[in-house]
C-alpha cells in the first residue's frame, strides 16, 4: 500500500491510497488520518480510486478515522470506491455512515 | 552402548526421557517434518558457518529425527550413531574439532564413513518447560576450530529455533481452545438438520458460529470480528459469551441490544467491530426471527425454487450511529434451507455477490446440512486468504 497526503483549502486533507487496504496497511492509514486531524486538518477525504481490495481491517481504519475526525469537529469522507470496496460497505451497512462521493474534489463541496 | 552408557541408564535418565518425550508431544513437532521456518534457520546456519551440514533435530527415545536441514531424504537416525547424543546432555554448546581423533566418536558410523564427519558443533534445544528435546548442530568433513563469536552465534540460532517451536505450541493451544468453543452437534431439534464449520485463515481467527437451545427451539449466531489472528479471536470469545448470556431476553432485538451495550466499551477500546447474524428458530412453526448487524450474507433457499437473501439493516456492533436494530422473520417449510456464512466464503468464488448464485446451487445440490458445510470448507482448503465460516439449517419435515 502506497499513499500520499495532499492538503487542500486549509483544513482539508486528501489521503490517496494505492493498493490493498487490509490488516497490513490499516494501521498506517489509521495513523495518517490521526496525524492529519492532530495537525488541524479535521476534514479528511480518503480517495479510494486505486484501492482494489479492502477487508474488514481496512474498513476498521476508515471507521476509526471517521471517529477521530468527528471528535475534532470535522469528518472523514470517502471518494470513488471500487466495486469490491462498495460491496464491503454495503454488506456491513456502513455505506449509510460512510457515503461515497464521486471524487476527492467534491467530497466536501457541500460543507 | 559403552560401559559408560550403561551407568547413564539411571532412574534419573528414565525420568529425563519421559519428560523429553512429553515435551516433544506437547510441541507437536514430530507430526510435521521440515517446515519452512525451521529450514530457514538450518539454511542460514549452513551459510553463516560455511559448513556442509546444518540440522535441527528432535530426540525422541533412541531416535533422532531431522526436523530441518538434511540434504538427503534421511528423516531419522539412531541417536547412538549421532554426536548429538553428547550435546543433548549439555547445557551449552558442544564442539568436536576432529571427531576422528576423539576416542568418544572415532568409531562412530558417520565418522568412519567415506567423507565422514570431522568437525561438529551442536547446541541443545529446550522445550518451554526446560526439557532438552533436540539440537541445532552443524558438521563438516574438514576439521576446524570454533571461535567464541561462533559459539555465541550458534547459541543465538538455537534460541531462535526454540522460540519458533514454542510460538507454534502457543498458537496450537489457542486453536484448540477456540475449537472447543464451537457448538457440538448434540442439540435436539426434531425435524431440523443443523451443521456448522469454521476454517480460520490462521491458527485462530475472528469468525465464530454458535447455537444453543432457547425455548421451543434454538438460537444461532454467526459473527465476524474485524481482522484476523489472536487479537480477533480474543474478542470473538468475548462476543460469544456475552451473546449467550443474552439468551434470557424474550425478544431477539433485546438480546442483541444487551450484548451490544455490554460490548461497546471493549470494542471501542480495542478499536474493532463485529458483524453479526443472530437468529432464533421456533421448531414448531419453522419461523426464524433474526437480527442482522452488518453481516449481510445469509440466504434462505426454498424448496419451491425461490431464494431470498436476508435483509441486513443494522450497523455492526462497535460502530455507533443512530441505529435501531430490527427483527425480521422468515419461515422455513420442509425442504427449505437457511445458510449464513462469513465474507471469506465469497472469496472462494469470484469475491462478488455473484457468488451467491453459486452458493444457492451448492445448497440445492447438497443432500443435507453437513454436506453444504463440508463442500464450502473443502473449497477453502488449507490456504484460504480469509476466515471461512458457515452455518446451515435445513428443515426436513
Amino acid at each position: 500500500m502506497e499513499f500520499s497526503i495532499v492538503d487542500r483549502d486549509g483544513d482539508i486533507a486528501v489521503l490517496r491510497l494505492n493498493g490493498r487496504l487490509n490488516m497490513v496497511s490499516a494501521g498506517r492509514v489509521r495513523d495518517a488520518v490521526a496525524t492529519a486531524v492532530a495537525d488541524g486538518r479535521s476534514r479528511v477525504v480518503v480517495d479510494l480510486t486505486r484501492v482494489e481490495f479492502m477487508d474488514s481491517s481496512g474498513l476498521g481504519a476508515l471507521v476509526s478515522g471517521m471517529k477521530a475526525a468527528r471528535l475534532a469537529g470535522g469528518d472523514l469522507r470517502i471518494a470513488s470506491p471500487t466495486e469490491q470496496v462498495k460491496l464491503v460497505l454495503q454488506l456491513t451497512n456502513m455505506d449509510r455512515v460512510l457515503p461515497a462521493y464521486d471524487d476527492a474534489e467534491t467530497a466536501f463541496a457541500n460543507a | 552402548m559403552s560401559t559408560a552408557g550403561a551407568s547413564e541408564v539411571s532412574i534419573l535418565g528414565v525420568i529425563d526421557e519421559v519428560s523429553r518425550h512429553r515435551a516433544i508431544d506437547e510441541l507437536h513437532l514430530l507430526e510435521s517434518r521440515a517446515e519452512d521456518r525451521f529450514e530457514r534457520v538450518a539454511r542460514l546456519a549452513r551459510e553463516l558457518f560455511g559448513v556442509k551440514t546444518a540440522l535441527i533435530t528432535l530426540i525422541d527415545g533412541d531416535t533422532q529425527h531431522f526436523k530441518a536441514g538434511p540434504l538427503t531424504s534421511v528423516e531419522k537416525i539412531r541417536l547412538e550413531d549421532s554426536i548429538c547424543r553428547a550435546t543433548i546432555r549439555q547445557e551449552d554448546t558442544f564442539v568436536v574439532s576432529d571427531a576422528s581423533k576423539d576416542v568418544r566418536f572415532a568409531n562412530d558410523l558417520y565418522v568412519t564413513a567415506n567423507n565422514g564427519v570431522r568437525f561438529y558443533a551442536g547446541h541443545p534445544l529446550f522445550a518451554p518447560g526446560g526439557e532438552p528435546i533436540g539440537t541445532l548442530c552443524i558438521a563438516d568433513p574438514v576439521p576446524r576450530g570454533f571461535s567464541n563469536a561462533e559459539r555465541i552465534l550458534l547459541a543465538d540460532l538455537a534460541m531462535w529455533t526454540q522460540n519458533e517451536m514454542s510460538v507454534a505450541q502457543e498458537l496450537d493451544r489457542a486453536a484448540r481452545v477456540q475449537r472447543s468453543l464451537l457448538p457440538k452437534q448434540l442439540m435436539s431439534l426434531p425435524g431440523f438438520d443443523v451443521a456448522g464449520g469454521c476454517a480460520p485463515a490462521q491458527a485462530v481467527g475472528g469468525d465464530f458460529y454458535d447455537w444453543y437451545p432457547v425455548g421451543e427451539g434454538a438460537a444461532f449466531t454467526l459473527a465476524d470480528v474485524m481482522g484476523k489472528g489472536i487479537g480477533a479471536a480474543i474478542i470473538a470469545a468475548t462476543v460469544r459469551a456475552v451473546l449467550r448470556s443474552g439468551s434470557r431476553h424474550k425478544e431477539i432485538v433485546g438480546s442483541v441490544d444487551a450484548a451490544a451495550s455490554i460490548l461497546e466499551g471493549d470494542l471501542d477500546e480495542a478499536g474493532t467491530f463485529v458483524t453479526l447474524f443472530h437468529a432464533r428458530l421456533d421448531m414448531d412453526t419453522g419461523t426464524v426471527r433474526y437480527v442482522d448487524a452488518g453481516h449481510g450474507l445469509s440466504l434462505v433457499v426454498f424448496a419451491d425454487g425461490r431464494t431470498k437473501r436476508l435483509a441486513t439493516t443494522s450497523f455492526p456492533l462497535g460502530v455507533d450511529g443512530d441505529d435501531t436494530r430490527r427483527e425480521h422473520r422468515v419461515t422455513l417449510l420442509p425442504g427449505d434451507t437457511l445458510v449464513t456464512f462469513s465474507d471469506g466464503v465469497l472469496d472462494l468464488f469470484d469475491g462478488t455477490l455473484a457468488s451467491l448464485d453459486e452458493i444457492e446451487k451448492l445448497v440445492r445440490a447438497a443432500p443435507n446440512a453437513q454436506a453444504i458445510v463440508d463442500t464450502l470448507l473443502a473449497l477453502a482448503g488449507s490456504n484460504a486468504p480469509d476466515d471461512v465460516t458457515v452455518v446451515a439449517v435445513r428443515r426436513d419435515r
